[in-house]
Order: structure tokens, then C-alpha cells, then sequence
């Protein structure tokens, strides 16, 4: 594909001036939107009245999330709702296949997964939070995630823990997901582009956790390797727009040997409404 | 005769496009889909006949530029329909979840709405016919049956030879000609601009693509990625990519590191319609991962084995075997593609080296010959081929044990990662089919052993020893997988390394608590008898319905449309399969009640519309009904579904056509129609009894002499069943003419019916059930024969 020399120039300029943009700091409005979406090689236009609405849906999002993650695991880590209100999540609504941004789709009432190109799906937001809590993140926590996919779990992820490391398989969505962690202040997220098989073995300390998506029969090998003792090693399954994904949740004891737990709770996203009426697994809270 | 020869193609180019949409959509999405919306497209035969009932006089007027003109409209119509859809953004995926479900019903809308006009014209210019030449229609039914059954086979050649993606536009020539016979002059000028307008339309507007959530997206879009050898077959389309995301694909241990195993090894996808079906090898197979892997179990207690391996995984098996301790290999791989592979190599993948101890068969599955210590199913084998999963049936595996050696024993493998229920019915096959073999304690000779995502149910000739379980365990201790049921073993209370709860569509409730074997205890279950009889389907797998899946039970399908987003993508087909025959109905209930809304277009006296009403619908259904017993018996017999259902779809059609033509030197038809369904019913009580049996006997026949036996045999019933629809239009349409576009419209509406409710008789009852059935509608046909 050829980019004339002016659109080179002009992504040149929207990165060298783009603002350290942190969510949730008054700074983010409607400009600094349109801003980072151009600093990040994603051009695009917004409304006022259509931002703002976007933002009107922000805390009801948040209560219901809330509201599901007691539902499953009892209580609702601070530190995940907290990570999730500082994450502008419209930010993360791009088609990168169809080059179009789609901010007005986030937030929304019943959550649902979006596509995003190249046979990759931002999830619902419930359905990541679920996956977010399970992963019992840390401060100090070093995080790899196989499959960046839209970018928006290692975002989550970013806010909470010391390093977070994403590797995506497929090189167009991962070459335009690189670039938009820098603009909005996400400055302890590391991307490339490659095979996650190997893992990300430079990083000679371990992770206390990696989420892969795995379509293979076995959990590749460098992985689990590189889990640290104690850590957990979280693989989502089944198709990317069902609702009932389910995790396998892998930990390496202290002699290294291995054991898987299927924990089905994220099967349960209830639609709007009925939140409250199902009840939460038997023993899901994380230990 | 020249004047039917334009039904002929237009018949012909019908079929071929059905099939070309079929393959379009198994290639493009899943095939499930297609059949749901190429089933509502074809309602436009009923519908066609519905319009026709009702301005029949007005068409009559118009047929001599009408019969011209259809197929050229058909030919417009046609490419626009596919310009359409190729263009559709339909994601199946998204059906899943009720939260993003409704654009993509929308979506099918768009399906129907482009593929609808070519396929009501079709029926339209069918039922045009019938009316212009209702003094033979013999010879028009005749017609229009050797049309589609070439059509069929036609389609099927041109498979052989052209990407599923451009079948449409290689079939839409054929409505060209349809018109250049059927009228001279401007016709033909208009024919031949109508035709380079519509591939040259075609050619910049259609935009088919494969859906970037199937298996070989990602892999084909990786960088580097290249496709190193491509093949297109009937079978499918096969592609072999070398991409860094491609290795072996088998169950090793989480352990494998501490086992100081290497990884599985680096090999190519090979890939059929998208769908990934096993890893050829890069050089000589690599298998130094093999002791590390859940594949292994049944070697931990057999020392020197000789083996029978089915499913050579591209080679792979071989050397795992091999490696494992293996003294002697016989290699059955039922899919050509793979057998070609391992015989002579596929592109840049070489051939299975030499080795005194291998030995690759050419028998059949089901009628290997030999004594071994281990008959090993390899893991990929029941995805690797439809046909594979006659393998997994009590009598097939009983025929399995009589093969082994003195303390000898079966491997059977399945997948529990999603729904553990698969596995259930598994286990309840190997029961029975240890029962079968005339063992009377089956809990004794059987082990189960499973990871987090596989297992392995071992089926031992003999009883297992204490020894050998103890073995067992061993192995499985040292790799963290869980053995679920073994003879001799307290398993109480022990560790489980890989949790795995049961899954229930009766409960919204997840016990997710201490870790559990829901295989453990359903095995409990099985052994003492108490079987839930729940939301799910765990009765043994048979030769007379030798499905795995869809297991959901048709009385649990409201739960299952409730918990939607739980079911796998193989219980999906029995959703849409519902939701076609909830729709078919609906329209054959419609044109089954033409006659109170059009009584005055009709002008017949009730007792004769009670009598059609039950005539022609029965025809619709029998005919299917044993048309698809037949196809399922031909995919048994030549090893692979497409092959058998365009050779049954194209003699039974053929034989048909031209029975149809014989109507016209019936004297008597009453008798002669009772006769039909004396050898109807006679033929498919045959079938029941001995069409197993003789299919087995003759399975490692070579294939032409397969394929002429098939032909053999299904001549003579064909050709009788293609009596009865004309004969009866005959008939009928003397109570009144008008009739007999009814009648059509009847036939057509329930044979869509027919198709949808054969796969859950099939699949829910058996075999015997719908040549039963089918039976029952031919009897039926006898009973209501309008008398003088």
C-alpha cells in the first residue's frame, strides 16, 4: 500500500505532538479524543452531543459491572472498576480492517463484543472484567497476554500491574494496536508483533500471569515455563462473539508441576435486568 | 425432443447452484447456515407453484415469450442473487449471542431476499411447463428430473476443477443457452448481451471471502504466511500453509518441560474448506514430545506392541508410535488426501521414509484385517473425515476387539474441552460395544485417563490386571493427567490435576467449588446403570445412527435455545435444522390451504383436494425421506459424503426422470402405482435388513466397482419412484386442470419440509426410521388414489 509523503507527514506530527493524554483527568474531552484517535493513526471525527452521550453512559456502565462482579465472585476488585474508570473505552472502538472508528458503541446497556477486523473481537466488558478479576492482578505484577487483539485487556491490565506485555499473531491489527497505548498515557505496555508459542522469554524474572488464546490441544511448553511459581496461566474458550466464554485457569506450584481449574462463572453474564437473579458460583471467589 | 430441452438446463443449472451454494458457504462460513438459507431460498419451487394456481390462464396466454424469457430472467437474477450474497456481512458467530443476534437475522433476510427470485423463476418456468405441456407430462417431469440429476453431476465436475467461489458464474451460462433454444431472433441477442452482462457484473461486483473467524484465518494472515500447495476436490478445497503458527497439534503434558520432552514439532496446516484437519510433516516426523503425551497411555502398559493405528496424522502418528515402543505398524488413513500425503508426499511435505516395521493398508476402517496388541485411534481422525465417525459405533467397535491379540486393547480418543457430554456418549458406546462382544462385566475391561481438553477411553479384550493399572497411574501421576475410571484403583480422594465440572443446561448454577471429574462420576453412572435422562443424548453411537453429535434431545431444545451461547458449534446445526422445518411447515401449511383462499381458480370438488392433499404432499416427503436414508448409506459406502450424496442425488434423479417417462405406456395406473409401492416398501424393508451388512462386505471393493454397485442398485427403486408424481398429475388434473400447478407447488413445499425433518429422524431415531416412514408415505399414496 502507498501513504503519500502528506499523510506521513501529518501521522509524523500528531506523534510527536500528541498530549500524554490520562483518561479520567479533565483533560479528556472531545478534543483529546479526536486527538489521541489521530495521534494513534486512527483519524476520526466526533460530535460534541455524541461524546457527550459516550460519557453519560460511563458510570451506569461501571455500577452494573460492579453489580456483576459481586455477583460472581462475591466483591468487586477496587483496583479492576477503578482501572476500568480511568480506561476511555470508546478509545478501543476501531474497525481496524474497515479503517472506521465506532467511540458511539461503547458503554452500552447490554454489553456486547464488537468486531474489529482481521477475525478479532473487542469482548464485552463485562465478559473482560470477569477475566480481569480472575487474574488477581497485582501492583508488582509482570503480565504477558498472547493476542492483543483491540488492545483494551492489556489496557485494563496496564492500569493496575508494574509491566504488562501483549504479542499479536496477526501483523496488520498488531502494527495499528501498537500505537495506541502511548497516546493516552499507557506508557508501561509493551507490544509486538510475532508467534506468542515462544512466549516473550527476554523477560528473565517470569510473569505472574499470562492469558493466551489458545485454539491448540496443549498449552504451549515456553509458557508455562516462563509462569512464575504461584502465578496463573488464564485461557479463554470458546468463540470469540459467544457469550459464554469460559476459562481454563492454569497454576505452577513451587516444584513446578501443573494444575488446570474450568471455571465456568463467566458462562453466566446476565442480560440487563436480570442481573441479580442468577446466582453466583459455588466457591468462585478467587483464592 | 428439443422444445423440454430448456426445462432440461434450467432444472440442471437449479441444482448445480444449490450445490454451488452449498459448497460457497461451507467454504466462505459453515455449512450449516448455508443449508438454512438455500432450504428457505428453495420454498420459491412452492411458492412458484402458488403464483401459477393462481393466475394460470393469464400465464398460459403468455408462455411464448414466458418460457424465453424465465431463464433469462433467471440468469439476471441469478447473478444478482450471488453479487448479493457474496456481499452479505453475515458473521454466524454473532447468532450465538442473544446481544448481537438480531443484525444478523437481518442479515439472513438479505440471503433470502437475494436467492429467493432465482430459485421461485426456476420453479416458475417448471411449473410453466407442466402447464403448456400437460398432455405429456411424463415426459416434462421426466425432463425436469435428468436435468437436475445431470445438473448434480455436472456441478460435481466442475468442483473437481474450479474454486467453490466461482461455480456460480461456470453454471449461469447454461440459462443463455435455455433461451438461445427456446426462441431465435432478438431472444438470442438478448440471451448473449444478458450473459456478458452478468459475468462481466459478476466479475467487478461479487467479492466472495472466506469469514475471518473460521480456523485458517489467522494462520493465513500471520506475517510470512504462505500457502504452499492448494488442491480443489469435490471433498473440498485444501490448502497446506507454512506459517510460524503451525506445529503438531497433540495433548502433551503441562509437564512436558520436567519430562525434558521437547515441544511438538514444527510442521505445515493442512486445511479443508478452512478447517484445519491435521500437520503434515517438513522433513522426516520428529516425535521425541510422544512419551509426554495423553496419546501414550495405552503404551505405559504394553511392552513391544503390534499396532493398528487409524489416522496416521499426517505421518506424525507413525513416529510416535514408533518412538513409543511400537514393534510392527499397519496405517489406515481413510482420507485421500491424507493417504496421498503419507503414501507420495502433499506439495513440500514428504512422503512416510520407508520402514520394514510400517505397513500402510488400503482396507477400509471398518473391515481392517490382522491381530495387533493396540488398535490406536489418533486423535484427529473423527475431524479429520465425516466418514470417520462409523468408526466410533457399538458394532464397528466390537468389531475392533475381535481383532485383538491375547491382553490386547483399543485407544479411543475424544475431546472434552467444551461439552464433557461427547466423551459420556463415548463411554456408553464402549460399553456396549464390549456387550456386544460378548463380554459380560465391560467395567472390568475398561480404563478412562484424560487431561484438561482430551481423554481416552481404553477397551480391553481381557480384564485389566492390578499390574496394569498400577501403570497407568504411574504414567499418569508423572504427567498431571487424571484417570477417571480404572479397574482395581481407589480413587477416592485423590488429587485432581485438571478440574473439570459438568455442565448442565437445566441449571443456571455453576459448582465451581473443589475441583471435580465429571467424567468420574457420569462413569459411575454408567457402570450402576442410573444414567440421567437430561438435557442430553448418552445413548450409545450405532451403525443405524452413527452420529456423535447433535446430543441436545429434541424435548430439551427450549433449554438449549435458552443456553444458546453454551452449545458448541456441532450442536448448532440441530437449532437451525429446527428453525428450518419450523419455517418449512409454516409454508407448507400455507400452500396446503391455497384451495380456501383460490377455491375459484381450482374449481375441483373437496373429497378430490382431501385426496391431493394428501397424495402429493406424501410424495414430497417419501421420496426425500428415502433419498436421504440412501445418501447416508452411499457416504458409508464410498467413504465420503459429497461423492455419496451427488451420486445418489444424480441416480436417484436420472432413474427418476426416466421412470417418468414410461407414464405415458401405464395402462393402468391404480395397479401400477400399487405395485411401485410394493417394491418402495419391499426395497426399504431390504435396506433395513441387509443394506449394513452388505455395504461392510463390500467396502474394500475399489471404488468404480463401489460406485457401479451403488448404481446397481438403486436404478430399479428409483425408477419406480419416479412414477407415482406423475401419474398422479395425471390423474388429477382430469378432476380439473388447474390442479396440477397445486399439486407442484404441495410436492415442492414438503419436500423442503422433508429435508430438515429427515436429519432429526435420522439423526434422533435411525436410519430404519426413515426408510420406515418414507415407506409409510408411499402406502399412504395407494389409499387416496382418486377412483373412477
Amino acid at each position: 500500500m502507498l501513504l503519500s509523503r502528506r499523510a506521513l507527514t501529518l501521522t509524523g506530527a500528531g506523534l510527536l505532538f500528541a498530549p500524554a493524554i490520562k483518561a479520567q483527568t479533565p483533560a479528556w474531552d472531545r478534543s483529546a479524543y479526536v486527538a489521541a484517535m489521530a495521534a494513534s493513526g486512527r483519524p476520526t471525527e466526533i460530535s460534541e452531543g455524541a461524546f457527550a452521550a459516550i460519557q453519560a453512559r460511563r458510570q451506569p456502565t461501571l455500577a452494573r459491572m460492579e453489580a456483576y462482579l459481586k455477583s460472581r465472585f462475591g466483591e468487586a476488585d477496587p483496583a479492576v472498576l477503578r482501572s476500568f474508570a480511568e480506561l476511555p473505552r470508546e478509545y478501543f472502538h476501531y474497525n481496524y480492517e474497515a479503517r472506521q472508528a465506532a467511540a458511539s458503541n461503547a458503554y452500552e446497556t447490554e454489553a456486547k463484543p464488537w468486531a474489529i477486523g482481521f477475525g478479532s473481537a473487542l469482548s464485552d466488558y463485562l465478559g473482560q472484567a470477569y477475566m480481569t478479576q480472575a487474574c488477581q492482578p497485582k501492583p508488582d505484577h509482570v503480565v504477558l497476554e498472547i493476542g492483543t487483539g483491540s488492545g483494551f485487556q492489556a489496557a485494563w491490565l496496564s492500569r493496575i500491574v508494574a509491566k504488562q506485555y501483549s504479542i499479536e499473531i496477526i501483523e496488520p491489527l498488531g502494527r495499528g494496536v501498537q500505537r495506541i497505548f502511548a497516546p493516552i498515557g499507557l506508557t508501561n505496555v509493551e507490544t509486538r508483533v510475532g508467534d506468542g508459542f515462544f512466549g516473550w522469554p527476554e523477560v528473565t524474572g517470569g510473569f505472574d500471569t499470562i492469558i493466551v488464546t489458545c485454539a491448540a490441544q496443549y498449552v504451549p511448553p515456553a509458557l508455562l515455563q516462563q509462569l512464575k511459581p504461584g502465578g496463573r496461566l488464564v485461557i479463554p474458550i470458546g468463540q470469540p462473539f459467544r457469550r459464554g466464554q469460559f476459562l481454563y485457569i492454569y497454576t505452577k506450584d513451587e516444584e513446578g508441576r501443573v494444575r488446570s481449574r474450568k471455571d465456568m462463572g463467566v458462562y453466566f453474564i446476565p442480560m440487563t435486568g436480570t442481573m441479580m437473579k442468577t446466582p453466583a458460583p459455588v466457591g468462585s471467589t478467587p483464592q | 425432443m428439443l422444445t423440454l430441452l430448456p426445462l432440461f438446463l434450467i432444472a440442471a443449472t437449479a441444482v448445480g447452484v444449490e450445490i454451488a451454494l452449498t459448497r460457497f458457504f461451507a467454504v466462505a462460513s459453515w455449512s450449516e447456515y448455508g443449508y438454512w438459507v438455500i432450504s428457505i431460498a428453495m420454498m420459491g419451487f412452492a411458492v412458484s407453484g402458488v403464483v401459477m394456481v393462481l393466475g394460470r390462464q393469464v400465464f398460459l396466454r403468455h408462455a411464448s415469450w414466458l418460457l424465453p424469457g424465465l431463464p433469462l430472467a433467471m440468469l439476471l437474477t441469478g447473478a444478482a442473487g450471488w453479487i448479493a450474497t457474496t456481499g452479505n456481512g453475515f458473521n454466524p458467530l454473532e447468532l450465538q449471542n442473544p446481544a448481537t443476534a438480531w443484525p444478523q437475522l437481518g442479515n439472513i433476510a438479505l440471503y433470502y431476499a437475494a436467492l429467493f427470485p432465482f430459485f421461485f423463476l426456476a420453479g416458475f418456468a417448471v411449473s410453466l411447463n407442466f402447464v403448456v405441456y400437460s398432455y405429456q407430462i411424463g415426459k416434462v417431469y421426466g425432463y425436469d428430473l435428468l436435468g437436475a440429476g445431470l445438473g448434480a453431476a455436472f456441478a460435481l465436475v466442475l468442483m473437481a476443477v474450479l474454486h467453490p467461489f466461482h461455480l456460480v458464474p461456470a453454471l449461469l451460462p447454461l440459462l443463455a443457452v435455455a433461451t438461445i433454444l427456446s426462441a431465435k431472433g432478438v431472444w438470442r441477442v438478448a440471451a448473449l448481451g444478458s450473459l456478458l452482462v452478468a459475468e462481466a457484473a459478476i466479475f467487478l461486483l461479487a467479492a466472495p471471502r472466506v469469514n475471518e473467524f473460521k480456523p485458517i484465518y489467522a494462520p493465513l494472515n500471520v506475517p510470512e504466511s504462505r500457502v504452499v500447495a492448494e488442491r480443489y476436490t469435490p471433498r473440498g478445497v485444501y490448502q497446506l500453509l507454512d506459517n510460524f503458527t503451525e506445529r503438531l497439534d497433540t495433548d502433551v503434558s503441562n509437564n512436558a518441560g520436567m519430562l525434558g520432552t521437547p515441544a511438538p514439532p514444527r510442521a505445515f496446516g493442512l486445511y479443508r474448506d478452512g478447517a484445519r484437519i491435521a500437520a503434515l510433516p517438513m522433513e522426516t516426523p520428529q516425535a521425541g514430545h510422544a512419551p509426554a503425551a495423553l496419546d501414550a497411555a495405552p503404551y505405559a502398559m504394553l511392552a513391544q506392541p503390534r499396532v493398528l493405528i487409524l489416522g496416521a496424522a499426517g505421518g506424525f502418528r507413525v513416529a510416535e508410535v514408533l518412538k513409543l515402543g511400537a514393534a510392527g505398524v499397519t496405517v489406515i488413513e481413510p482420507e485421500p488426501t491424507l493417504r496421498e500425503a503419507l503414501v507420495q508426499g502433499f506439495g513440500p511435505s514428504p512422503a512416510l521414509p520407508r520402514d520394514p516395521r510400517v505397513q500402510i493398508s488400503d482396507a477400509h476402517p471398518l473391515r481392517a484385517e490382522g491381530a495387533y496388541d493396540l488398535v490406536d485411534i489418533s486423535g484427529d481422525f473423527l475431524g479429520a473425515a465425516d466418514a470417520n465417525r462409523h468408526t466410533y459405533t457399538v458394532e464397528a467397535l466390537a468389531g475392533l476387539l475381535g481383532m485383538l491379540q491375547p491382553g490386547g486393547m483399543i485407544s479411543l480418543p475424544i475431546g472434552i474441552r467444551e461439552l464433557p457430554v461427547y466423551a459420556v456418549r463415548v463411554l456408553a458406546t464402549a460399553h456396549a460395544a464390549l456387550l456386544q462382544a460378548g463380554i459380560k462385566e465391560p467395567a472390568a475391561h475398561m480404563a478412562v485417563i484424560r487431561s484438561a481438553w482430551n481423554l481416552r477411553v481404553l477397551m480391553a479384550r481381557d480384564p485389566l490386571t492390578p499390574e496394569r493399572m498400577e501403570k497407568l497411574l504411574a504414567f499418569a501421576e508423572a504427567r498431571s493427567f487424571d484417570i477417571s475410571y480404572a479397574p482395581h484403583l481407589s480413587l477416592e480422594g485423590r488429587e485432581i490435576w485438571n478440574d473439570l465440572p459438568a455442565i448442565s443446561l437445566d441449571s443456571g448454577m455453576v459448582q465451581a467449588g473443589a475441583p471435580s471429574d465429571a467424567v468420574a462420576e457420569e462413569m459411575r453412572m454408567l457402570l450402576a446403570g442410573t444414567m440421567p435422562l437430561d438435557a442430553f443424548d448418552r445413548s450409545p453411537i450405532t451403525a443405524d445412527r452413527p452420529w456423535l453429535s447433535p446430543l441436545v434431545r429434541l424435548p430439551a431444545l427450549p433449554r438449549a435455545l435458552e443456553r444458546m451461547e453454551i452449545l458448541p458449534q456441532q450442536e448448532i446445526g440441530l437449532l437451525v435444522n429446527v428453525a428450518v422445518l419450523a419455517q418449512a411447515i409454516i409454508l407448507a401449511l400455507l400452500v396446503s390451504a391455497l384451495p380456501i383462499f383460490a377455491r375459484g381458480a381450482l374449481r375441483v370438488p373437496k373429497a378430490i383436494l382431501g385426496r391431493a392433499l394428501i397424495y402429493f404432499p406424501a410424495l414430497g416427503l417419501g421420496f426425500l425421506l428415502i433419498e436421504i436414508a440412501f445418501i447416508e448409506y452411499a457416504v458409508l459406502l464410498l467413504g465420503d459424503r459429497t461423492f455419496g450424496f451427488a451420486l445418489v442425488l444424480t441416480v436417484m434423479l436420472v432413474c427418476s426422470g426416466l421412470g417418468a417417462m414410461m407414464v405415458e405406456r401405464v395402462t393402468k395406473p391404480a395397479a401400477t402405482l400399487t405395485w411401485i409401492a410394493l417394491i418402495v416398501v419391499g426395497s426399504c424393508l431390504l435396506a433395513i435388513g441387509l443394506a449394513h451388512s452388505g455395504i461392510l462386505s463390500i467396502l474394500d471393493w475399489p471404488w468404480a466397482l463401489r460406485v457401479a454397485m451403488l448404481v446397481l442398485v438403486l436404478a430399479p427403486i428409483s425408477i419406480a419412484l419416479g412414477l407415482p408424481f406423475p401419474l398422479g398429475l395425471d390423474r388429477f388434473q382430469q378432476e380439473g386442470p388447474a390442479l396440477l400447478p397445486w399439486a407442484w407447488a404441495l410436492n415442492g413445499a414438503f419436500s423442503v419440509v422433508a429435508t430438515p425433518l429427515a436429519n432429526l429422524i435420522g439423526h434422533g431415531i435411525g436410519l430404519s426410521a426413515l426408510l420406515l416412514c418414507g415407506s409409510i408415505c408411499y402406502l399412504a399414496t395407494i389409499s387416496v388414489w382418486p377412483r373412477k
